[in-house]
């Protein structure tokens, strides 16, 4: 509201309003969550657009400015007391609350906002906004393969609104494909997230579920380029490959993944500066040696994707005998102690298993943060902050021959032996020298007997 | 006298021109082509009309739909000034005659939204123009309703005024609809997901009860009280059917959307991948928007209707081609003596 307020007069010799004092937070998290939503209502936006209508667009400003100064005044004092607040319409970042509210829990205090705007400045000096990215070259000096993070021509190409310029060259990729859910921050709080199941991606925690590097370690392009390419099925998130057509298909996919990139970058500086003020009492700063060495060590972490990469082995071509052999044995694999798939999985693969449990991003601010997560009294504390209401992660049910990450066994063998992380389902031990676990032979049976059980062998 | 003359013509060529109108864009919005040509009133530096064709047709998708969206809109206006025209020369009806200037006016105002929306890049302006397309469309299938046969030789048939209320009340639930659902097709990137929620909900809502609403009128037509106004009965199974096509392409385009929250229910969909803007996808959703249209310019048609078959309403016909003694008793006991 009173940006609207604040913009107009700052953009309108004489309006009436002008300096008229930002309403500022009551501090209560229940009731400026309140008035952002009374923000957000279209009688508000209604204004907004009189607004640009009137005095940025028609030459009508030294006419008929003083009328129009009264009655927009008007207007906004009246809906002033009516939203009884202010909230934010404009397009910023948004400070991660709730991971410095649930670290802040702890400590039983409830202030977490300034903490997460401070340590939400610091990224913005290096990162620039969300109209305007930038990249922290300076503080990457001398980082072995720092020029190879984050192209920025495909950040500048993927920022910032929809539209195409004189050049014809469309812009705002993210706002176009991926910000209904994903949000603008990339913090999986779009407009439809709470309406999604699973939610959409958070991805300032830099956790990818569908990679093909090793358990701990980022994706690299190509994994966020299939993702988008062949979507996610039985989700939300859609494949990108019919627009195939368009001449700048390959070129808008490669933009997107260096946005999603460059998000996921952001958003992690910006939680471990949050974790460090909180946990360490450093005092953060653009310039601080501290802070700029998280930076330095995310984006190296990023710069060596490609190099952790594991290698699948070619699927053993075999008999219809030998297949019905090794998915017995799978099938042995399946129920033991080693792998203990039937125990989230359930016995018969229908993802009825005994275990369930919540996500990473959820655990986040619940578990870790000493919230019970099916304790709706103690989970809605952190709501004003973001929170989503927790639901469970469910495993797969193999009936259904929808696997997520990719069907074929080359996929599942994969999936067996990274794990999905930021899930429940961890990583297959494989034997190595003298650790114990699974041969490659024997991952495959167990790839064989899970693709059995949708009816694929 | 010559077809060219009639503003009944150009009230229907207006009519059937903006449907198509609001298909593409419905087609914009679904593509998020509506800034994919920067400038207004001209294409990339061009005049409208003289922007080159090969660029146009064989260009990228978003600027073939956004400027064939502009030309479409062009002829539109066309027709709205050759109602006009036709109106005062020739159309008796004063009324009439100012509805073809608030049509053509209306149709300007949807320009004018339009280009605000591409040079303000006005996210709100954008559901503004959204909302605007489908009232003008309405508009205009009321200027050609009224201009025809049976808007004059409708009789008093229908002596309750409990669906004349049903009928406005269907008209004003559909444009209600219509704004809710543009709502959700303009949402803002910064808006939070509860106020995207409630929105959802609140268009769910609105759903059922204009559901409700439709199954009553489709009831109450069949009634013996109605009997001898059959004519309602036609818009009336139109908007049955729209009804039974709306539901079904809501549903479909919210999977086309954003797939179905309850995996374990929809099982069925587990190997469903969503495409993002593909062509099945981009036409329910569109579909669903151009239906809501045709759902409003019916209950139009529908109010028309009962309007016309109320006594009071049919005591001044224009230019009736109907007798005296045709007139229904009811028409003829409100006459002054």
């Amino acid at each position: 509201m009173c940006d609207y307020v604040n913009s107009a007069a700052s953009a309108v010799p004489g309006w009436v309003g002008a300096g008229l004092p930002a309403v500022e937070e009551c501090g209560n998290p229940n009731i400026d969550f309140a008035r952002s939503l009374f923000a957000e209502t279209t009688l508000v936006r209604l204004m907004a657009c009189f607004d640009d209508v009137f005095f940025r667009w028609l030459p009508l400003n030294p006419l008929l400015g003083p009328i129009w100064s009264f009655r927009c005044t008007a207007w906004a004092l009246a809906l002033s007391l009516a939203c009884a607040g202010c909230g934010s319409n404009s397009f910023e970042y948004e400070p991660n609350d709730l991971l410095a509210a649930s670290l802040l829990r702890e400590e039983g205090t409830q202030k977490p906002k300034p903490i997460a705007e401070s340590a939400s400045q610091v990224v913005e000096s290096w990162f620039g906004s969300l109209g305007d990215p930038r990249w922290p070259t300076d503080k990457l000096q001398g980082m072995v393969g720092a020029e190879n993070v984050v192209s920025m021509e495909g950040v500048q190409r993927s920022a910032g609104a929809v539209g195409r310029g004189n050049d014809k060259v469309e812009r705002g990729l993210y706002r176009k494909h991926c910000v209904s859910c994903h949000g603008l921050s990339g913090d999986g709080r779009g407009a439809a997230a709470m309406l999604l199941s699973p939610y959409p991606r958070d991805f300032r925690r830099g956790t990818f579920k569908f990679k093909s590097t090793l358990h701990g370690s980022k994706p690299t392009r190509s994994d966020l380029v299939r993702t988008l390419h062949e979507g996610i099925p039985g989700t939300s998130m859609p494949s990108f490959a019919a627009l195939e057509q368009s001449e700048e298909f390959q070129e808008d996919i490669e933009a997107l993944v260096e946005y999603i990139r460059f998000l996921s970058i952001r958003g992690e500086v910006e939680r471990k500066l949050i974790a460090k003020q909180i946990r360490e009492g450093v005092e953060l700063s653009p310039e601080s040696a501290e802070c700029v060495a998280v930076l330095q060590q995310i984006a190296g972490q990023w710069a060596s994707a490609e190099s952790k990469v594991l290698a699948i082995p070619t699927p053993p071509e075999w008999s219809a005998e030998e297949m019905q052999a090794s998915i017995e044995r799978g099938s042995q694999w399946y129920r033991s102690e080693i792998t203990a798939c039937a125990k989230c999985h359930g016995d018969e693969g229908r993802g009825d298993g005994a275990s369930q449990d919540f996500d990473d991003w959820t655990k986040d601010w619940t578990i870790l943060a000493g919230i019970d997560p099916k304790n709706p009294v103690e989970w809605k504390e952190m709501k004003p902050w973001g929170a989503l209401k927790p639901v469970i992660d469910r495993p797969r049910n193999f009936a259904w021959s929808s696997f997520r990450g990719g069907g074929n066994r080359q996929d599942i063998f994969r999936r067996l032996v990274l794990g999905i992380e930021g899930t429940p389902m961890p990583p297959i031990a494989r034997a190595e020298g003298n650790n114990p676990g699974l041969t490659d032979d024997q991952i495959w049976d167990l790839v064989h007997f899970v693709l059995s059980l949708g009816g694929n062998p | 006298m010559r077809w060219w003359a009639q503003p009944k013509f150009w009230a229907w060529a207006a009519a059937v021109m903006i449907f198509p109108l609001i298909w593409v864009g419905g087609l914009v919005t679904t593509h998020d082509a509506g800034m994919a040509v920067p400038d207004w009133p001209g294409t990339y530096g061009y005049n409208l009309f003289l922007y080159p064709v090969s660029t146009w047709l064989y260009g990228p998708f978003d600027l073939f739909i956004e400027h064939g969206h502009r030309l479409l809109g062009s002829v539109v206006g066309l027709l709205a000034i050759a109602l006009c025209y036709t109106s005062w020369r020739f159309e008796p009806r004063r009324w009439y005659r100012w509805g073809a200037v608030g049509l053509l006016c209306a149709v300007i105002a949807q320009g004018l939204l339009g280009g605000f929306r591409v040079v303000l890049d006005g996210r709100t302006i954008a559901m503004l123009h959204g909302c605007g397309g489908p009232i003008v469309f309405a508009f205009a299938v009321f200027m050609a309703l009224s201009a025809s046969k049976d808007w004059r030789g409708a009789l008093a048939t229908i002596e309750s005024r409990g669906m004349s209320r049903l009928s406005i009340a269907l008209v004003c639930g559909t444009i209600l609809q219509l704004y809710l659902g543009a709502q959700l097709r303009h949402t803002l990137p910064s808006t939070s997901p509860v106020g995207f929620l409630s929105m959802v909900h609140l268009h769910l809502t609105v759903a059922l009860l204009l559901t409700l609403l439709i199954l009553i009128i489709a009831f109450i037509v069949r009634t013996r009280a109605y009997g001898a106004a059959r004519e309602i009965r036609t818009p009336a199974n139109v908007l049955l059917l729209l009804l039974f096509v709306q539901l079904n392409l809501g549903l479909a385009t919210w999977v086309a959307n954003y797939a179905l929250p309850w995996s374990e229910l929809t099982a069925w969909l587990s190997q469903y991948v969503i495409s993002a803007k593909g062509y099945w996808e981009s036409f329910l959703v569109t579909g669903h928007q151009a239906t809501g249209s045709l759902m409003i310019a019916a209950s139009v048609w529908l109010a028309c209707r009962v309007w016309r078959r109320q006594g009071k309403l049919v005591s001044q016909p224009v230019s009736s081609r109907i007798s005296a003694s045709a007139v229904s008793p009811l028409t003829q006991a409100e006459r002054p003596a």
